[in-house]
Formats: C-alpha cells, sequence, structure tokens
C-alpha cells in the first residue's frame, strides 16, 4: 500500500508543480490525494529517501522534484507560457526534455556571466554553442545532491 | 554542473575558485543525458534506474572512466 500511495503522492506533485509552475505544499497535496497531511509528509519522506525528490532540511517541504527546482536558480526554463527553475543547468534540459514542445533555457556563463539561452523546438534541442562542466563525479552527486 | 561559453572559460573558473577539473560535455551530449534521465519522470511507471542500468546509460552516450564510474 505504501509504495502505491507514494506514486499516487510522486505523481500528483509532478502535475501539480508542472501545472501551476510553482511547488505543492504537503497540504495541497493532501487535498490532491484526498489522503492527510501526516500520510502525504510520510511518503515525502518516503520518496526522498529513495532519492526520487529532495526536501528543504527544516520545512520538510519539497526542495526539488528533480528536474524541477522549487526556489529560484539561474537556470530558468520558460515553456507553454509558464517558467521553472532547474537547480543546474542539466537539470534545466531535463525540464525541457521532459515537458516536451518549445522551450527556452535562460541562463549565463558561469565565468563571466555573459547571457546564454538554450532552445528546443518540439521537443528537440535547437543546436547551440557553450559546455557544460561536471565537478562532481557521478558516484558523489547524491553525498550532498544540493551542491551537485 | 555548470554552463560555460567554452573551454577557457571552464579554466578561468576552475582557476579562479580552486576547483578541480571534472568533466565536459556539449550541450548535445548533456541534452541526450538529460532527456534519458528525465524525460520519463512523470510516467506513472517512473523509477529510480539502478546502478547496472545508469552505467549503461552512460556508456552507451560515451561517458565511460572514472569520473563517470558509479561503483565505489
Amino acid at each position: 500500500m505504501p509504495a502505491e500511495f507514494d506514486t499516487t503522492v510522486r505523481l500528483a506533485l509532478y502535475r501539480e508543480f508542472v501545472r501551476t509552475a510553482s511547488p505543492p505544499t504537503a497540504e495541497t497535496l493532501a487535498k490532491c490525494t484526498q489522503a492527510s497531511i501526516a500520510e502525504v509528509r510520510a511518503a515525502l519522506e518516503r520518496l526522498a529517501a529513495g532519492k526520487a525528490i529532495v526536501l528543504q532540511p527544516e520545512s520538510r517541504e519539497v526542495l526539488m522534484a528533480n528536474p524541477l527546482c522549487a526556489v529560484p536558480t539561474p537556470f530558468q526554463v520558460r515553456t507553454q507560457g509558464r517558467s521553472y527553475f532547474g537547480s543546474c543547468v542539466w537539470d534545466g534540459l531535463g525540464i525541457m526534455a521532459m515537458l516536451g514542445g518549445d522551450s527556452l533555457l535562460d541562463t549565463s556563463c558561469a565565468c563571466c556571466g555573459e547571457a546564454m539561452t538554450i532552445g528546443a523546438r518540439e521537443g528537440h534541442l535547437v543546436p547551440a554553442s557553450g559546455v557544460i562542466h561536471f565537478a562532481v563525479p557521478a558516484k558523489r552527486w547524491w553525498k550532498n545532491i544540493v551542491f551537485s | 554542473m555548470l554552463l560555460f561559453r567554452g573551454e577557457e572559460h571552464i579554466e578561468t573558473w576552475r582557476t579562479q575558485w580552486n576547483q578541480p577539473r571534472g568533466a565536459a560535455l556539449t550541450i548535445d551530449q548533456a541534452w541526450r543525458l538529460a532527456d534519458a534521465w528525465y524525460g520519463d519522470k512523470m510516467d506513472p511507471g517512473w523509477r529510480r534506474a539502478t546502478v547496472d542500468e545508469t552505467e549503461a546509460l552512460l556508456t552507451k552516450l560515451g561517458l565511460t572512466g572514472p569520473f563517470w564510474s558509479l561503483r565505489a
């Protein structure tokens, strides 16, 4: 039963996040799933323990429903009349890939600050110049996912 | 994971902030990785990939070597 409910909460989380371009609270998810806030919070903790999402350290509300990030970052994706934030450029690309359609990622060079935009059309990348640097080796990404 | 205008910008940033050299991907490579990683994230049947599955994906995208290894 918990696994099935966790899937229900996960799908509601993503659906509401995408629909509103804002992270739903545990209270909102409780309404969406017709469950108690305590049940939703327990599901969110299990999803976080399984590395499906990341919760904020104190409030335990959603920080990342990867690739979506709950707080503003320098990686903003505009698509379908809404805008979303990714935690890094890779997550920005992930938002574009996950949502499909036409989209734009507005960001800047991490070195000099020059504005850079990456676009996708009908779910396909529009060729763009630039290089993406992964500083943390893959096996250490989840040791500190906020830093990675 | 940060975006740079070119390799020389990575080196300037790395030197300025005393950061180790990691791995540099083209935007196309990163797009293919992001698409494979996140493309199905909203699907009801999504599940976290196993280490074997993730390694197979990285290898398929040409991301091999110690930096991309998932084993301790």
